[in-house]
């Protein structure tokens, strides 16, 4: 099974072959391994790689999975093909509300051309007021939301064509 | 639940009070008595004085014990519940007022022969702006009726000193109802150190030692312990001395803590008392042996201290992690969404106040705090030891939080020994941490999350349910900040 994700600022894949009695084969990001894994249920296995154990905790949140690894915890995305939401900005020209808030302000219209670090609009939560600004100079498509709507983490809000100047 | 906690140890009925929204809430299932006051929006429930007034009618209480947030260091509030006819575990509103407005609280200082920062107040900006100039660069702007870190402003320079008044107390009026605001001279590598005094109301007052909180983000602290690391014995009695000389002077009822800003020459000033419980209570508790509600009550109760000066005796060290849910690698911001683990060190010596558990909603309006981890030992080291132990052990899953950044700032070699000031996370740990953060998961975490995906019922299935039970923040009102009986 192949599968996509984003760590931070990253885009993983993560391709795992079954072979005999809960053992894999795993290539991230194309360097493989050899693992075996326990499931322990709720989200729980013991993995062993070259003979070390390590007791893993998976949660899902949306899209979003918590993971804990001994005492670390890493927060990954799945990315699913067609959804739209690729990092890799430039494809899509999603923006996406960076944390579940209330959208306060709207700044821009469809059609309009904006300059890079131009406000687009405001996400107030917790009393905090954080304000989204154009990546790259461009064109807005479409505006996604409006002032007063409740939004979730990662849900896009604005789509941003690239104008004259590259997005880079 | 930390004051039902005590109430119940004492042989008093406790009653909780709750919004629409925190039916199901800790506070309000872990007591057997609890009565709705109003809608999930706080202003027509928690902050709502009359409906928590009748409330307490209604359940025939005797008392109201306002909690650490919303309505506790409200005047307004204490007054009208002892016209009510109930008594107001706390200050009298006399003094919530007096010492809320940061200027009066300066003056009751100095009047107790204790140092302010230097500062200066003023009606206009143009007055303040001489003022600074004389004082030096550079100064902090901060509301008259401000509190816990809102609204302040640094100003290294003259130029921009005018703006910061303007914006400064445009916030404040919107914020505290008052656009007064003053300066402060602005000390570098200070610590925060704050006393814990316990006032009768007539002016006899005593101290349950110190708190070190200088380790703070956006000037709000994420780590305090006690004792305070370094305080030699001779300067640990200056501060508590000026403390309860300050209780003393206001005539004080009641908890309080008493700010100090500690500097490194070893000089400190008054920074402000706050007239309630403070967040940080229970590392004084484990230190002292002492049940800081407990005291509150029965000076409530009787008018007197229940205990003398050298009746107080502190042992080992205790530290407080605060558990908060927001991304301290993407410039704290806050989180919100629906836990879906968590689980709690069970270890010896670790005490842990959680607001939330697995299942709960963690609202967008409100402070993030969800749990306080806290950890006691013979000596520092031995605390310290125990508090990264107890974190490694936390499981939070489902809402990011700033776990990653209590294991690491516990495990710094500046904590470890002790050396910070109110300004170095910022200044020198947070580039380290975000990179550290910002790093690539190990190839294993990626394997798992892939795994899970493989797993019958795994996350994959559960993904859409799980985005549909996340409750809407409208509905959902903060767990902390308890106020009423709970």
């Amino acid at each position: 099974m192949r599968s996509t994700w984003r760590d931070g600022d990253r885009v993983r894949e993560v391709e795992l072959t079954p072979l005999a009695e809960g053992r894999y084969r795993v290539a991230v990001d194309g360097a493989e391994f050899e693992l075996s894994a326990e499931p322990l249920g709720e989200g729980r296995f013991r993995l062993t790689r070259d003979g070390v154990a390590t007791l893993v905790e998976v949660g899902a949140a949306g899209e979003r999975r918590f993971v804990r690894l001994g005492a670390l915890d890493f927060v990954l995305a799945r990315e699913r093909a067609g959804s739209g939401r690729s990092r890799d900005g430039a494809a899509g020209g999603g923006l996406e509300a960076p944390m579940p808030g209330v959208v306060t302000r709207v700044m821009v219209a469809p059609g309009d051309a904006v300059v890079k670090g131009q406000p687009l609009l405001a996400i107030e939560a917790m009393k905090m007021e954080h304000v989204i600004r154009a990546p790259w100079p461009g064109r807005v498509k479409a505006v996604l939301t409006k002032p007063g709507e409740m939004v979730n983490g990662g849900v896009p809000l604005v789509e941003l064509e690239a104008g004259a100047a590259s997005p880079a | 639940m930390r004051i039902a906690a005590t109430l119940r140890e004492m042989g008093i009925a406790p009653v909780a009070v709750y919004s629409e929204a925190d039916r199901e809430a800790l506070h309000v299932l872990g007591v057997p008595e609890a009565l709705p006051i109003g809608p999930a929006d706080p202003r027509s429930s928690y902050l709502d004085a009359d409906a928590i007034i009748a409330a307490a009618r209604r359940a025939g209480a005797e008392a109201i014990h306002p909690g650490y947030g919303f309505l506790a260091e409200n005047a307004a509030f204490a007054a009208a519940v002892e016209a009510a006819g109930l008594t107001f575990i706390g200050p009298s509103p006399e003094q919530v007022r007096a010492l809320g407005d940061k200027r009066a609280a300066r003056a009751l200082a100095v009047k107790a022969g204790v140092p302010v920062v230097p500062g200066a107040e003023g009606k206009d900006a143009a007055a303040l702006i001489k003022a600074a100039k004389t004082m030096g660069f550079p100064v902090m702007v901060k509301a008259a009726l401000g509190g816990g870190g809102k609204g302040m402003r640094v100003v290294s320079a003259a130029e921009g000193l005018a703006e910061a008044i303007e914006s400064a107390a445009r916030l404040a009026g919107s914020a505290f109802g008052d656009p007064s605001v003053y300066l402060e001279k602005r000390l570098e590598r200070a610590r925060h150190v704050e006393v814990q005094v316990l006032g009768d109301g007539q002016g006899a007052a005593i101290h349950l030692f110190e708190r070190e909180c200088s380790l703070q983000r956006r000037h709000q602290k994420v780590i305090e312990e006690s004792p305070a690391p370094g305080l030699s014995e001779a300067l640990r009695e200056r501060l508590t001395f000026a403390a309860v000389a300050i209780a003393a002077v206001a005539r004080y009822r009641g908890a309080g803590t008493v700010e100090f800003l500690l500097g490194p020459d070893g000089a400190f000033y008054f920074l402000e008392m706050n007239t309630r419980l403070q967040v940080e209570h229970p590392v004084t508790e484990l230190t002292t042996g002492l049940d800081l509600v407990r005291l509150q009550l029965e000076v409530a109760a009787t008018g007197r201290l229940p205990l003398a000066q050298d009746q107080v005796t502190h042992a080992g060290h205790a530290i407080e992690a605060r558990l908060y849910a927001e991304d301290a690698a993407r410039g704290f911001l806050p989180q919100a969404g629906t836990i879906t683990r968590a689980r709690w060190p069970r270890r010896p010596f670790v005490r842990v106040d959680a607001g939330v558990e697995s299942g709960s909603g963690v609202p967008v309006h409100y402070d993030p705090i969800l749990a306080k981890i806290v950890a006691h030992g013979a000596d520092r080291a031995e605390a310290l030891g125990r508090l990264t132990a107890a974190l490694d052990d936390t499981v939070l899953q489902g809402v990011v939080s700033n776990l990653p950044f209590l294991r690491a700032l516990a495990r710094s070699r500046e904590v470890a020994q002790g050396r910070y000031d109110t300004e170095w996370i910022e200044r020198e740990f947070l580039g380290g941490f975000a990179a550290l953060a910002q790093a690539p998961a190990p190839e294993l975490a990626l394997a798992a999350a892939a795994l899970a995906e493989m797993a019958p019922g795994a996350p994959a299935a559960d993904a859409e349910a799980g985005a549909a039970v996340q409750p809407s923040a409208f509905q959902t009102v903060g767990r902390w900040r308890l106020p009423g009986l709970g």
